[in-house]
């Protein structure tokens, strides 16, 4: 009992993440129907910032989280400007291979600068510190995230669906040769969506290394998290994501449990059957 | 009996695109089909060439029931059909394109690419066989589109708004090359335009819809007189204060 | 029969310098063991023709089927496995191995492909990609086919023609070859019969495709497991070529983009656009891995080839092959 109550604690902390990481893929698919499989490095970007300005200067990883979230969006509008842009009227095959291209080009550079070496964080107001609610002992790194993470996805909310820029944003993602007759600027509105997605996701990393480790090569696996959790909850969903992070923790917090090896494969495989099944989403129309 | 569609009804949620149409076409007829715009020519077509599943009725062809086949298995019975929208093979070469709808009766290669260079001579591209489509103008990719289907060697051949796009000179010219292949390869003819002087001068018969709904059939001549068909086109208003 | 031969062998459609140009090809590679003689420039030999190999395969489906395919390494490792645990457990000799190997890369590729099918575009992509991420944590996971420790395959000594093992390089040189001319053959069989024709067709228009009578589904599935098949072969190869093989080594992420990639960079859906990818990227990678290895920097290597793929994805979708094809176009001109 106590242990189950613990999973799905954990579970549900983690899919706040997940949430997170997810939105910024889900906002970009919407706007522009481009996968960005550079997703998860633009998280590990985040990382990095949390463990370099946490390790090299006197900073606790806290006050890196608003650094971390600034390059990410810096990176993001970056990547637009440069690339995305000009493979956006491409192929299909193109626009694969050209964010497939960033990804590699992030991860690699990460490798040829910080090494293969694993990394974590070893100092901080949260740092290996648990709270005991009852007899439920959580991470209190857990637990910030993921208010963080809550807070995070209320303020992307409000700015989408309250502002005059967040509708601007939407009208583009419903029909972007409409939106620009009506004046608004689109490759604006397309290099803000990369601009929101980095910087939400390098947030999420910038949380995750409070409690994961921090290596090179670790985004493949949340850009796969990330595409599983934005497929479950529809691509370009805003909600759906938010609801399907949690699912999606819950999946690998409860079958990590059982089958610890195979922990990720089950969400490859929730991937695989909600798109082939479900085409839209859980949440989707 | 080449053609019978029998009480066919499409519904797209809820939405009545085609309602209770029934009609019959005989071997070796041109039968045209006509109707403003939206008023379910295309889903008509549609749901005969397999791309729609229609919601309730029969089609027959050649007495043999086809309603909901898929395209493929339609295409293969005898009914080759051209697109409204061209849908051209554009990394293939103009020759490879139709040399693809041979490939619907033959295995070999070399036949194959015989009965292309036949059909393309047939129609006036016998010098384009190694471009490719993008590079013609609209005229001559519409043509490649109806060699594409011809080398399918169909019984029954459908096409969508052929002469949209063309100007006068080009659609005389390509009503030249219809009617020469509908001699030589006795072709059944079934073809919808909402302009009307094409329809009009291949057709032997033409059925006239609006809304969804079969209004009338007959020879062209007598149909563009009938008040309902006026009314259809022009709009109530007009055919009242006449 | 003689037709058939002719289909097979025969590159006479195509314009006279592919043809000078491919002699040369074939020249080079047939003398290059004697010519080139250091362990090093051989196994960069061997490791281009194996990557040539990879790429014809999935040109198949991702450049004449247009279907991007991210999990070509599935069925190397099926391939690899096959061969490496038959001859472990039961000395089987290779050459019956490698029917064996193709057999469950088509069968698994069989079973998964229709569903698959029924995505389109970037989700066929991520589904594929996740499908081979599966096998690939499966075979780590399961104890009998080694788990992540691998299959070590016993050496022989001397030249052994059943089981494939050689003392020297030339031997795996000529082998490599062997295999890779008769995926090319194949491959230029294919290009012009009706199944070939019939990929190209759904690639370019599944609609269009449909309305000549073309089976769109099937014809995707029949690509997808020809092209298993092709990449099993290779699998095979690197099994008693390296003579040790693990999950990490025949069915990681990397190398289905590695293969992929070749393809890219070469021109997809063109006869030799892998060969030209794999003929840039192989030797580029072998050498900065030698050169960046002695200075203990890892990354460079994929870094350029990032940077190519971004440049390629932007710039000129086709590949080099699509550059040759333009620059050609204008002077005929």
């Amino acid at each position: 009992m106590e242990l189950t109550v613990q999973l799905l604690v954990y579970g549900i902390l983690m899919g706040l993440v997940f949430a997170l990481i997810a939105l910024g893929l889900s906002l970009i698919f919407g706007v522009m129907n481009i996968v960005n499989f550079a997703h998860g490095e633009f998280m590990m970007v985040g990382m990095y910032i949390a463990y370099l300005l946490s390790t090299y200067l006197p900073l606790d990883p806290l006050l890196s989280l608003p650094f971390a979230a600034g390059a990410g969006y810096l990176l993001g509008i970056v990547s637009y400007r440069l690339l995305i842009h000009h493979i956006l009227r491409g192929p299909m095959v193109a626009q694969l291979f050209g964010t497939f291209g960033l990804m590699l080009f992030l991860r690699y550079l990460a490798m040829y600068i910080f090494t293969p070496d694993v990394r974590s964080i070893k100092e901080g107001i949260l740092v290996g510190k648990t709270l005991s609610m009852g007899w439920i002992n959580v991470d209190a790194s857990k637990v910030f995230s993921a208010g963080v993470c809550l807070l995070a996805f209320a303020v992307i909310y409000w700015m989408i669906y309250r502002t005059k820029l967040g509708r601007a944003l939407r009208a583009t993602s419903i029909d972007s040769e409409a939106a620009k007759y009506m004046g608004i600027d689109t490759k604006g509105m397309n290099a803000l969506a990369w601009g929101i997605g980095g910087a939400t996701v390098a947030l999420a990393g910038a949380l995750l290394a409070h409690f994961y480790y921090v290596t090179p090569t670790v985004g493949m696996l949340f850009t796969l998290i990330a595409f599983a959790t934005v497929a479950l909850g529809g691509f370009g969903s805003i909600v759906g994501a938010f609801i399907a992070g949690i699912v999606i923790g819950l999946i690998m917090v409860i079958s990590g449990q059982f089958v610890s090896e195979l922990k990720f494969s089950f969400i490859y495989i929730v991937y695989f059957l909600v798109v082939v099944f479900r085409p839209r989403g859980l949440f989707g129309w | 009996m080449m053609l019978e569609v029998k009480n066919l009804v499409k519904e797209f949620g809820g939405l009545v695109a085609n309602a209770d149409i029934s009609f019959e076409l005989q071997q070796g007829e041109v039968l045209g089909l006509i109707g403003p715009n939206g008023a379910g020519k295309s889903t008509l077509f549609n749901c005969i060439a397999g791309y729609y599943k229609p919601t309730g009725g029969q089609i027959l062809f050649e007495g043999k029931e086809i309603t909901g086949w898929p395209s493929h298995l339609v295409a293969r019975e005898g009914i080759a059909r051209t697109f409204q929208g061209m849908k051209i093979m554009a990394n293939l070469t103009v020759g490879e394109n139709v040399m693809i709808g041979a490939f619907c009766r033959t295995g070999d290669r070399r036949i194959a690419l015989k009965e292309a260079g036949e059909i393309l001579d047939l129609m006036g591209l016998d010098g384009e066989t190694e471009a490719y489509p993008a590079e013609l103008p609209i005229a001559s990719q519409k043509r490649i589109e109806l060699a594409r289907a011809i080398a399918t060697k169909p019984k029954l051949l459908m096409l969508d708004e052929m002469a949209a796009g063309l100007n006068p000179l080009e659609t005389k010219e390509i009503i030249q090359i219809l009617q020469r292949i509908k001699e030589q390869r006795q072709l059944t003819l079934f073809l919808t335009e909402h302009v009307m002087e094409f329809v009009m001068t291949v057709s032997q018969r033409v059925i006239v819809m609006s809304a969804g709904q079969k209004i009338t059939e007959g020879p062209p001549a007598e149909v563009a007189r009938q008040e309902k068909v006026i009314e259809a086109y022009l709009g109530e208003r007009y055919a009242k204060g006449r | 029969m003689r037709q058939l031969l002719i289909d097979i062998f025969s590159f006479g459609d195509r314009p006279r310098f592919e043809k000078i140009g491919f002699l040369i090809f074939i020249l080079i590679v047939f003398i290059f063991p004697w010519i080139v003689t250091s362990a090093y420039g051989r196994a960069v030999m061997i490791k281009f023709l194996l990557f040539a190999l990879f790429g014809l395969g999935w040109n198949l489906i991702g450049g004449y089927g247009g279907q991007v395919d991210l999990g070509q390494a599935k069925n190397v490792g099926f391939g690899a496995y096959a061969t490496a645990l038959m001859i472990v457990w039961w000395k089987i000799p290779f050459w019956v191995t490698i029917p064996v190997g193709v057999f469950f890369a088509v069968l698994e590729s069989f079973a998964v492909a229709y569903p698959m099918f029924r995505l389109k575009g970037h989700y066929f992509a991520i589904a594929t990609l996740c499908v081979a991420l599966v096998w690939k944590e499966l075979f780590i996971f399961w104890d009998w086919t080694g788990g992540a420790r691998g299959v070590e395959i016993p050496i022989r000594t001397g030249v052994d023609f059943a089981y494939m093992q050689f003392n020297s390089a030339i031997y795996y040189h000529y082998f490599i070859l062997f295999l890779f001319l008769t995926q090319l053959l194949f491959m230029n069989w294919f290009r012009k019969s009706k199944m070939g024709y019939w990929v190209q067709a759904v690639r370019d228009n599944e609609e269009a495709a449909a309305s000549l009578g073309i089976n769109v589904t099937n014809t995707k599935v029949k690509a997808y497991c020809i092209a298993a098949a092709l990449g099993a072969v290779g699998g095979s190869f690197m099994a008693v070529y390296y003579l040790y093989i693990d999950p990490d080594a025949v069915m990681p992420l990397d190398l289905s983009i590695l293969i992929a990639m070749t393809v890219m960079v070469g021109g997809a859906g063109s006869i030799w656009g892998p060969i030209i990818g794999a003929a840039i990227l192989i030797p580029l990678d072998m050498y900065l891995g030698a050169w960046l290895g002695a200075q203990k920097r890892l990354g460079i290597d994929f870094m350029i080839y990032a940077m190519i793929m971004m440049v390629i994805a932007a710039k000129e979708p086709r590949g080099i092959w699509g550059i040759i094809e333009r620059v050609r176009k204008k002077r005929s001109r």
